[in-house]
């Protein structure tokens, strides 16, 4: 039960996490009835694509072949962190000129464009993580004699991630929004970097890119990627107990220009 | 000669090794494989339940629904021991590949 429940709850963070910061940045947005409609129209965007890939995983639907859904995945991972990194330093300049704009009464909303930029981010992050949180519940619905022991489960499930999604909300009331938004930044750029890694990852995988070295170390003494606490830790950083080279340099790379981006538009 | 040499590669099989996976055990759960050689690993899910293939150490991750099967080719790797786990059922399912 405990295991079910943490992983429908891990599965729904990362999701959590792109869609609890942009809905408290949105609710200070001047535009923020129109944001959230595409904020929404992200989040059921992304319920569909989970269940069109979860009907791929489980051999139901024969849209993708095994290789298909391996590039499919690739490409999904790469976009969602492009646009992650994207839409930060897109809040960055939206939120630094908000405060002025308002005082100057100055109606100044986002282009279609990006609004646009916002629903597939916010697809892509639901989409991607519970298209397997999807399948791993139809497993537990299937085999479960007891009905209502699912659907507890299920709920208990749903109830985490939304607590999730309020504790978020609670660090905006409670931290000051500079802090609340910096600290957001780091924790999406973050996420971007680990799914960058994981792309990279699947890449080596495929043969299409080569380790150099694997590993440059090993710290699963240390901190073991394998457990609970350790693949989460993965699966939102980027941490490898036992890194391969070419995504250590990659890492070292994108945290640079990420740096001195982040410098730049502050000044 | 070198044309014969050169064909024999190109039909030799990579081994292939079967992995049952059965709602968060694995059978066998030591594979022994030889190091710094490619490899198959044919995986079938004889569950009721999906599993998830996964080893951050080989970066595999792979859905299996119950009675699906599925294979991944693994690089040649130096020798060591590698882990891999079903990450529908993260407490019970350890496994390892062990290249000599």
């Amino acid at each position: 039960m405990g295991n079910a429940l943490f992983i429908i709850w891990r599965e729904s963070a990362e999701a959590m996490l792109v869609v609890g910061i942009l809905y408290a940045w949105l609710k200070k947005h001047p535009d923020v009835v129109r944001g959230m409609r595409y904020l929404w129209g992200g989040v059921a965007a992304g319920i569909a694509l989970a269940v069109a890939l979860a009907a791929v995983m489980l051999g139901v639907a024969r849209l993708l072949s095994d290789q298909g859904l391996e590039y499919f995945q690739l490409i999904m991972m790469i976009a969602a962190g492009g646009l992650i990194v994207q839409m930060v330093f897109w809040m960055r300049r939206h939120g630094r000129t908000l405060k002025r704009e308002l005082e100057e009464n100055m109606q100044k909303s986002a282009s279609a464009a990006n609004w646009w930029g916002l629903l597939a981010v916010v697809a892509l992050a639901v989409g991607r993580e519970s298209a397997e949180t999807v399948v791993f519940l139809y497993g537990l619905g299937v085999q479960d004699e007891n009905r209502w022991a699912f659907l507890g489960i299920l709920a208990l499930g749903i109830g985490a991630a939304l607590l999730t999604f309020w504790v978020l909300q609670q660090g905006g009331k409670v931290l000051s929004w500079r802090t609340f938004f910096r600290v957001s930044e780091i924790l999406l750029l973050l996420l971007a970097g680990a799914l960058f890694v994981s792309a990279i990852d699947k890449l080596i995988a495929l043969d299409a890119l080569p380790a150099l070295v694997d590993p440059v170390w090993d710290t699963s003494a240390v901190l073991d990627d394998t457990g609970r606490f350790g693949g989460l830790l993965a699966a939102l950083t980027g941490y490898r107990a036992r890194p391969a080279l070419l995504p250590l340099l990659f890492l070292a790379v994108y945290w640079t220009t990420i740096v001195s981006l982040l410098r730049r538009a502050s000044r | 000669m070198l044309a014969l040499g050169a064909l024999s590669v190109l039909a030799e099989e990579l081994p292939v090794y079967r992995l049952v996976a059965r709602d968060g055990t694995f059978e066998p759960k030591t594979i022994e494989v030889a190091a710094n050689r490619r490899f198959k690993i044919e995986i079938s899910n004889e569950g009721r339940g999906p599993i998830e293939f996964e080893s951050r150490d080989l970066k595999q991750e792979k859905v299996l629904a119950a009675g699906a099967r599925s294979s991944v080719v693994i690089n040649g790797m130096k020798p060591g021991t590698y882990v891999f786990f079903d990450d529908y059922h993260p407490d019970s399912s350890k496994g390892q590949i062990v290249a000599k």
